[in-house]
């Protein structure tokens, strides 16, 4: 697992468990009922939507920023030409340098395909779609040296399962 | 006139029904296949998977939730008129033969472009599906499109008539009333005597937002048809591809609305209190019905193409994303706060919804990571999505109907439910092994495991032979609906409670069984499973022979075959080489694995040497290949 899989995971951890003791108090309370003012619940639902729309504020702050639009490969990039085909993919170099920001740029012969990178671990690193008939560009700075396997992550027929390839970072 | 929704229900109920017990018999088949036990080829698997998707989803679960909307109207003093009821009708036989024509094509003709039917993927079948299957598939979704297009305005016409008690005759006016507008607004949106009932509203606002999202999808179907048959016709694939989710994204509300409605409905019935619900709530319909069709580029947040606006717009997508979540977030503070400290009893429809209200919730927050950009990069096209909307689809989704089937049935029938002990396990056992098959989708989606992979890699296939034995008894789980329901309409008497419980323990016992020979097929699976990540057909690929002797002769064997099948297609410059009609293999430079598949099963236009060569001769040449190629 990468690390904002990890996040992912501890993030819905958490809200997981908040939901599951709500719920618990609920189906709790249908057995030792008491009393309670409905109208009241019903008016207090709108400071609950306030809640809502602060939490989601604030989710959206924190994570707006790290979007993956945008980025510009800088002058020294290494380019390696991509083109995705049913079912393979042809990549204009086999090796490129660590530490040396890498320019994807993708194309397709055929269908949607979704160029999807994984290490030599098998963790995933990163995806990006590529659309037929348009060019898409992907930068990324691999640090670590060693082999990186390539998958087809948008369904694209018959041997999309099998349409893999790979190439190497040098230090 | 009761009677005529009656009959109307049911029958939507009973179709829906028979194509969930299909649909999830495909479901059990291609997960089994993924797991390495009864792999079925490759081919058969995404047509299964096309078939599975579009089945349960519309079919089922959109299908159903369709029907108990008339039938909550109905109860609710919205009377079916003859135009609404004119369309109820056709709705069900255009989804009906839609369904049939989706199955027909998928598993007798093979088209497997997958249930979002990508374009151009219908169009580029690598020889497994052809023009027929094509254009029957895309009609039959067609079919599919207009009965929604139908059902909504079966509803808008059924929402806007005597039931609503509206002072204006405006329509555009009636319809706001329709949609909770005189909470907010009541001068504007007056009735007379009482405001709108809470359940018709969500009602409105998913009819309204369907035939908005529908019509694009149908010019684009008609299209693709044409382009089937006159290849020359085109259109832009990112344009196409936005199209695609402008329908695709309302219409998992067209499934989540409708089963709020049943929620409103039923639980203030069951808690024997009215909704615990604010004016407020009001806003939060007023936010869907304009968000709903508005957040459709979430669905695309990897694709942004150099050059076009896609990222603009894909940015603009997270913050409208957020904002739909806020229907869900009032919905359930009101149907929680109804059951709260109320004289809610346990029964079968109660547990059903009180469940299922758990499930929206749990899943609808698997949903907010799904919106959320920054954590889409990682989860997005993985295991992840497919555990968070079959989450949502069965647990919430499929509770809803579940919960409306046991509580309306007695009224639908005219006959008691016959065994509401039997309801309570369905719905228990449904829930903790569907949690189980489900929450594991998720962990492997994190581990980055990819969906629509007729076979995974390798380091996934534990955790999806780990979730086989309670993907299994989920399926057998609906034995005991299906006993209990067929029991009921045959007016089978109630049992007393000690034999519904052998009944369902009986029925327990045949699941228990099942885990059994789901246990001992994960060992046997295990053991017997392909060491490499290619598909079944695919010889084994054995590691370079030990000794040099051998070695080198099966690299001779491997080149002299290579020269007299392959190379007058496919340059390779160690067996000197230089055809031109595939790819040159110095520049792919593929791993044995995937030169043995690509060789056994054929390609886009390479033609399959399954019957030509034998397995040790494919074996031969894919070593020969990969250890040359390139150098």
């Amino acid at each position: 697992m990468g690390g904002t899989a990890i996040l992912i995971a501890v993030f819905y951890g958490v809200v997981v468990v908040i939901s599951v003791g709500i719920v618990i108090a609920v189906a709790a309370s249908t057995i030792s009922r008491g009393p309670m003012d409905e109208r009241k619940a019903a008016h207090r639902e709108r400071n609950w939507l306030l809640i809502v729309i602060v939490l989601l504020v604030v989710l959206l702050l924190g994570t707006i920023f790290f979007i993956p639009y945008g980025k510009t490969a800088p002058r020294n990039s290494q380019v390696v030409n991509v083109t995705a085909y049913q079912f393979g993919w042809l990549l204009s170099r086999q090796t490129v340098k660590a530490n040396v920001p890498v320019e994807f740029v993708l194309k397709s012969k055929d269908v949607n395909h979704d160029f999807g990178v994984y290490d030599s671990k098998g963790v995933y690193l990163f995806q990006i779609g590529v659309v037929p008939t348009y060019t898409q560009k992907l930068v990324h700075t691999f640090t670590k040296p060693g082999r990186y396997d390539i998958l087809c992550l948008e369904y694209c027929g018959l041997e999309h399962d099998a349409m893999e390839a790979h190439f190497e970072v040098v230090p | 006139m009761r009677d005529t929704a009656r009959r109307l229900t049911l029958q939507y109920v009973v179709a829906s029904t028979i194509i969930l017990l299909a649909s999830g018999l495909l479901g059990v088949i291609i997960r089994d296949s993924q797991a390495n036990l009864g792999r079925i080829d490759t081919n058969t698997w995404y047509a299964l998977m096309t078939a599975h998707g579009l089945g349960a989803f519309v079919g089922w679960a959109g299908f159903a939730v369709m029907g108990f909307a008339f039938w909550i109207l109905q109860e609710v003093g919205f009377e079916l008129r003859r135009f609404g009821l004119a369309m109820a009708r056709l709705t069900w036989w255009l989804m009906v033969v839609g369904v049939g024509g989706i199955l027909v094509s998928t598993l007798v003709m093979h088209f497997a472009g997958s249930w979002v039917f990508l374009y151009p993927i219908p169009f580029h079948s690598a020889g497994q599906w052809g023009k027929w299957a094509t254009a029957i598939f895309l009609t039959s979704v067609l079919l599919v499109g207009l009965s929604i297009v139908t059902w909504c305005l079966s509803i808008v016409d059924t929402v806007i008539g005597p039931g609503l008690h509206a002072v204006s005759t405006n329509i555009f006016n009636r319809l706001g009333v329709a949609m909770g507008f005189g909470y907010l607004w009541p001068k504007r949106f007056g009735t007379n005597p009482e405001q709108v009932p809470y359940v018709v509203i969500p009602l409105t606002v998913i009819a309204l937002d369907m035939i908005v999202a529908t019509l694009p999808l149908a010019v684009l179907l008609v299209e693709m048809i044409i382009q089937t048959f006159a290849p020359s016709v085109h259109v832009s694939p990112l344009l196409a591809k936005n199209v695609l989710w402008w329908f695709g994204h309302p219409v998992v509300y067209l499934l989540l609305f409708p089963a709020v409605a049943i929620y409103y409905y039923i639980v203030p019935k069951l808690a024997n209190r009215k909704l615990v619900a604010g004016n407020v709530i009001a806003i939060a319909w007023v936010i869907a019905v304009i968000a709903n069709v508005f957040v459709f580029a979430h669905h695309v947040y990897l694709d942004y193409p150099s050059g076009t606006p896609q990222a603009v717009i894909n940015t603009a997508m997270q913050p409208i994303t957020f904002s739909l979540t806020i229907p869900s977030a009032l919905s359930l503070y009101s149907l929680f706060f109804t059951i709260y400290r109320s004289d809610w009893k346990w029964t079968g429809a109660s547990t059903a919804l009180f469940l299922g209200l758990v499930s929206w919730l749990t899943a609808g927050l698997s949903g907010v990571v799904n919106a959320t950009i920054a954590f889409d990069v990682v989860v997005h096209n993985t295991l992840w999505i497919v555990g968070h909307f079959h989450h949502m689809a069965l647990l919430n989704i499929g509770f809803a109907i579940f919960g409306a089937i046991y509580y309306f049935i007695p009224d639908l029938t005219g006959k008691p439910l016959y065994s509401d002990l039997m309801a309570r396990w369905h719905i228990w056992l449904t829930f903790v092994f569907g949690l189980v098959s489900f929450g594991l989708w998720l962990v492997q989606g994190l581990e980055g495991a990819p969906r629509r992979f007729a076979v995974l890699p390798d380091r996934y296939v534990s955790l999806s032979q780990a979730a086989i034995p309670f993907v299994i008894a989920l399926a057998l789980t609906q034995l005991l609906f299906v006993y209990n329901i067929v029991q009921t309409m045959r007016g089978a008497q109630k049992k007393p409670r000690s034999v519904a419980t052998a009944e369902a323990l009986f029925i327990l016992a045949a699941v228990a069984a099942a885990i059994g020979i789901g246990v001992i097929g994960f060992f046997l699976g295990r053991d017997t499973a392909p060491k490499k990540s290619s598909g079944s057909a695919t010889p084994t690929v054995t590691a370079p022979a030990t000794t040099t002797a051998t070695t080198t002769s099966a690299a001779e064997a491997g080149k002299a075959l290579f020269v007299s099948s392959c190379g007058s297609c496919h340059t390779l410059k160690d067996a000197g080489t230089s055809g031109e009609v595939g790819p040159n293999l110095d520049d792919v430079k593929p791993d044995a694995a995937r030169v043995a598949k690509q060789v056994t099963n054929g390609g886009k236009i390479m033609p399959s040497f399954k019957g030509s060569l034998t397995p040790a001769q494919i074996t031969a040449v894919s070593a020969y290949v990969a250890s040359v190629a390139g150098k």
